[in-house]
Formats: C-alpha cells, structure tokens, sequence
C-alpha cells in the first residue's frame, strides 16, 4: 500500500560535477524552488571524486569508486545514473550546465525517455505546473518550457545563477553504490593542458569591461584592470569583431559572471549582455549616452569618454599607491 | 572513409519570426543562414575530402523544404550529397523528437564519422548531438577546436576540445561523433566560380515521413517531451544612480567609491 499526500516525499538527484563542485551543490536551490513547501529527499551523484563538499548539504551522497570511468565518458556516467534511477526511481534529476553535464544530460535524457530543458535560469509556476525558464534566440527571448509529465523531471541549469544558502547542517547518509554496467570506453583522455587565460572570468572579483564604444582602445583596460587586479571582459560586438576572444564573454552567448564590481566601458547594455550579469554587487558604467540600458542599473555613470576615464583613473590609482608605499617606508 | 555533416540552418536571429500562438519558431519561408559551428563542421570534412578525394561527404539536415537553394550551395563546394529530412509533420518538434527522427535516418545509412555542430544560435541546447549518439550508441565530444586529421584512420582520431577550464586532448573510437565548435576556425571554401550554377539537384534526396513512418503522434509538438508554454523578455532593475564626469571632480568620486568598497 502507497501512502499519498501527506507522505509524498520527492526525490531529487543532483549531478556533482568535480569541475564546479559550487555550481553542483547551488543546485539544491533550485530543488528547493521546485517542491517549495513539500516534502523532499536529496540525492547527490559523486562519481570518482570526494563527496566531502556534499556533507551536510545532502540527505544522502551515492559515491561511486570506479576506475573504469573517466572523465568526459558520458557512455558510462549514462549508464551509471540509469542505473541509480532504476533502483531510487527520482521525480527529478538535476544537472549543473558544466561542459560535461551538457553532454551527460541529453544523453541521460534520452535513454529514460523524458524531457529535458537546457540551461534554465530561473524556475516559475504556471497554473501549478513547474516551468522552468530559460534563454533561447542569442538571448533575446526567455521560454517557459514546461515538461509533460513524464518522470523525472530533467534540466540542466546554468551555473553561476542559483545560490544555495542552508539553513542547518543536513545528516548525510553516504552510501556505496557499484555500477554493473560499465563497458568498454570508446574514448581515452590523452592530455590536458591550460588554456592560455589562466583564470576565468567567472571567478574573478573585479571585471573591467569593455563594449563597442572600447573598440579603438580596448588593449588599455588591461592597463586599469592590472591596477586593480581584475580581469577584463568584453561584450559580444567587441568578440565578434575579433578584438577579444570568446572566452571572455560577458553575455548570454558568452558567460554569465558575479563579480563583486562591474566597470562597464562603452557597454550599451542590451538584454542579452545584461543576461550575462547575475548579482553583480556594484557597477559602474562609463559611456558617452548617459540614458544607455546599462547606466539605469549602475551605481555611477561616468558620462564621457571611456579612454580619457581609463588613463585617468589608472594614473590616479597608481599614484596613490606609490603615495601609500612611500608612507610605508617611512 | 564517409564522412557525415550534420547541419542546421537557423533563422538569422536578428530578424526572426515567431509564431506566438503555438510557441515555435517560424522556419518556413525565413531567411535561413547555416549556423556558424554547423559550417565549421563541413569545412573540416571538405578539407579532408580535398586531401583524400577518394572520402565521400554526405550533408544531412532536418529542415523545411525552403533550405534546398541552401544546400546546393554546400553541394556545389564539393561535398558528394545531401539528405534533407523534411516532412509537415515533423514542425515544431522539440529536440527529443528531432533527435529520434535524425538518429533513425543515420541507423539505415553507413559512415565513419559523424560531425555536427556544438552551439545553435537560435534553440542553443546542444542535445541533439548528443542524444543522437545515444541513439546510435557512440562515443560524442562538443566544443571540439581541433581535430587531428593527419593521424585520423579507418579505426580512431585525435581531437582537442575546449572543456571550459582547460584544454583536452582526447582519442576516440570511429565511427563518433565530433561536435566542433567555431573557435576551431575551420572555414568553408567560396564555391568556385565555374561551380556557381553547377547543376546539383541529383545529389539531393528530400526524404519524410513516408520513409521513416514514426507514428503521427509521435512527430512535433504532439511527439514531443516538453513544450513552450509562455515566452518573454526580461526587464531590468532600476537602481539609484550618481551621474558624474570624466573630470577631476567625477574621477575622484569613483576613486573614493572603490576605495570605500575596498577595491583598491
């Protein structure tokens, strides 16, 4: 016998990605959203790597030890989510929009046979069916997609855009889980390397960035985001004009950041760069029109031109620390 | 070694059109361009085709008839054919039962190597690649930016991909599929001027649902697992805001904001 209502307790799997162990577990924000006022258990999926980060936040952790799986194998990892969904049956299955996970969830997706909506941003209501929102059209429209029914519900969300504060440390049960349908890889990873930015733009505190409005000088921004020890980003006109590379898109076609302050230099502000800007504490927004989209949303709005704000405020910057070092010496 | 390109034409998404009724797309009768990681595919193929004449090249797209002009223009830059998978039916489809569709056409033909794009940049979610090698139980990688070909056999090939956080070399099993991104750079030839009304209607093969019979209920919006229920643009937030200049006066200000901030 089934006991219903009262008793319904949802089950929801998350995918630990070890990439973005962070963006994983702020997935526990969206399931939070979803069964808002219900009863749910949450599942955290940490194949190969330590599942210390999850403790506390999940009520249970499936660990899988096996070595026959390597990264980027999302034959296997398919296999071994399926696997688990057989046995635990989840009403839904969440995955973080990592490189791997937009390769896994589709994959996943198709062998339970059910829906999955892509890259969700936001989670809303609709008549009391679960939508969940996402960016489409290079970030000129938001859908409402809405799935039909079919357990588990899948997505795969963006990261940096839900935050997961908890409440109280959760009792974590950690439970072994061996895969029995691992297969021969068709893939071997052979070599990493770094990409010749360091960092990502994704973690840095301070962006300098710079909009079609930079083009004619956009190499000094590096000058003013040394000074500050940011990082600098560029909107989607400067990359697609070959100034930039994409990686340092800021933007709905690009990356969405949050960083603690935002300079944006000659930067309109269309909806589709300001997609890309989640919880940004302090912006400042250097432009020639005052009235551009992006200046509404700013702390400061430096009306001008944005090389001569540039060498300005970087020569004042420097020289005040000159000033604080000579202090020091003293 | 038969190389097949899987592509996507997209409206241009600064001019779309779209029907707010049934939450689709509009496709028929648009401005189509070919979505920009779609041609870095088929320029890759093309450039093994020119240094392996004996390679054959097969275009196969999911599309509405309007795109035939599109594809002879791919044609005429020597690839040997293309398929375009078109039927009523199949409009609206969602990506599930897009990718079904394709994967059942590709599990009657023969290839090595399948390569499509990575990003659209008009749906952007990236699953049908992926759920068709789910469909043909193959290995698949996206955001590929180079691809080995001079050590790419019957039997394997090397690839690098952007994983975001690095840069990957990996070896895979043929036949795979090879989702490549336009960061690859891989660029189409122009078509050659005596090739530019080349008559090339005999490689195509329009094929629908009277081929591959998936039940009706099974194709567009009635097939498929999730639907648009509602679309929107977002507004943004107003905050208050300090307007000053590029002067003494406005530099200072910025400096004691950062500074009170402890930016600097």
């Amino acid at each position: 016998m089934k006991l219903k209502g009262l008793f319904d307790m949802k089950k929801s799997l998350i995918y630990l990605d070890e990439g973005d162990l962070k963006s994983s577990i702020d997935l526990l924000e969206v399931v939070r959203q979803i069964y808002l006022g219900g009863f749910y258990e949450t599942y955290a999926f940490c194949i190969n790597h330590s599942p210390d980060a999850a403790i506390g936040q999940f009520d249970y952790v499936l660990t899988v030890k096996e070595g026959r799986v390597q990264d980027c194998d999302t034959i296997n990892l398919t296999n071994c989510l399926e696997e688990a969904h057989r046995i635990y049956d989840f009403d839904s299955i969440l995955i973080p929009a990592t490189y791997k996970g937009r390769m896994l969830a589709p994959r996943l997706a198709m062998r339970l046979g059910v829906g999955l909506v892509a890259d969700v941003t936001s989670i809303a209501f609709s008549n009391g069916e679960l939508e969940m929102v996402r960016p489409a059209f290079s970030g000129k429209l938001f859908a409402g997609v809405t799935n039909n029914g079919r357990k588990p519900v899948m997505m795969s969300v963006r990261p940096n855009v839900f935050t997961y504060s908890s409440g109280h440390f959760r009792t974590t049960r950690l439970m072994e889980f061996q895969p029995s349908s691992i297969q021969p890889a068709g893939l071997r990873l052979l070599e990493t390397r770094n990409k010749e930015k360091a960092k990502d733009i994704r973690e840095s505190e301070i962006l300098v960035s710079g909009g079609g409005g930079t083009a004619d000088h956009f190499d000094k921004l590096y000058e003013l985001a040394e000074v500050l020890e940011g990082m600098v980003s560029a909107s989607r006109r400067i990359v697609d004009s070959g100034i930039a590379e994409r990686s340092i898109q800021v933007g709905q076609s690009g990356k969405t950041v949050s960083p603690r302050l935002y300079i944006a230099l000659g930067i309109y502000g269309s909806v589709q760069h300001m997609e890309g800007l989640k919880n940004v504490e302090n912006i400042i927004s250097v432009n020639t029109n005052k009235n551009a989209p992006i200046c509404s949303v700013s702390d400061i709005v430096v009306e001008g031109d944005s090389k001569e704000f540039i060498i300005k405020l970087t020569e004042k910057i420097k020289n005040n620390k000159k000033c604080i070092n000579k202090e020091a010496e003293k | 070694m038969k190389i097949v390109c899987l592509v996507k034409f997209i409206p241009d998404v600064d001019n779309f059109s779209y029907d707010y009724e049934k939450n689709t797309l509009v496709r028929e009768n648009v401005k189509l361009i070919l979505n920009p990681d779609d041609a870095c595919a088929l320029a890759f193929a093309l450039g093994v085709k020119t240094k392996r004449p004996e390679t054959m090249v097969e275009i196969v797209t999911m599309a509405p008839a309007s795109v035939i002009p599109l594809v002879e223009d791919l044609l005429r830059r020597n690839a040997d054919r293309a398929t375009i998978i078109s039927d009523r039916l199949y409009a609206g489809s969602d990506t599930y039962v897009t990718s079904r569709i394709i994967g059942r056409y590709l599990e009657s033909i023969e290839y090595d190597l399948i390569l499509t794009g990575t990003h659209t940049l008009d749906g952007d979610t990236s699953h049908v690649p992926s759920q068709i090698a789910e469909i043909l139980k193959l290995e698949q990688l996206s955001n590929i930016v180079k691809i080995h070909e001079e050590c790419m056999t019957g039997k394997r090939v090397i690839v690098e991909a952007d994983t975001e956080k690095n840069l990957s070399k990996f070896e895979m099993e043929l036949p795979c599929i090879l989702s490549l991104s336009h960061e690859s750079k891989y660029k189409l030839p122009y078509i050659r001027y005596k090739d530019l009304e080349l008559d090339v209607r005999d490689r195509i093969s329009v094929i629908g649902n009277e081929v591959l019979s998936f039940p009706e209920t099974d194709t567009g919006l009635k097939g498929s697992l999730t639907r648009v229920n509602r679309t929107f643009v977002k507004s943004l937030q107003k905050k208050e805001r300090i307007v000053v200049g590029t002067d003494e006066e406005g530099i200072e200000t910025v400096y004691r904001f950062l500074k009170s901030k402890g930016f600097i």
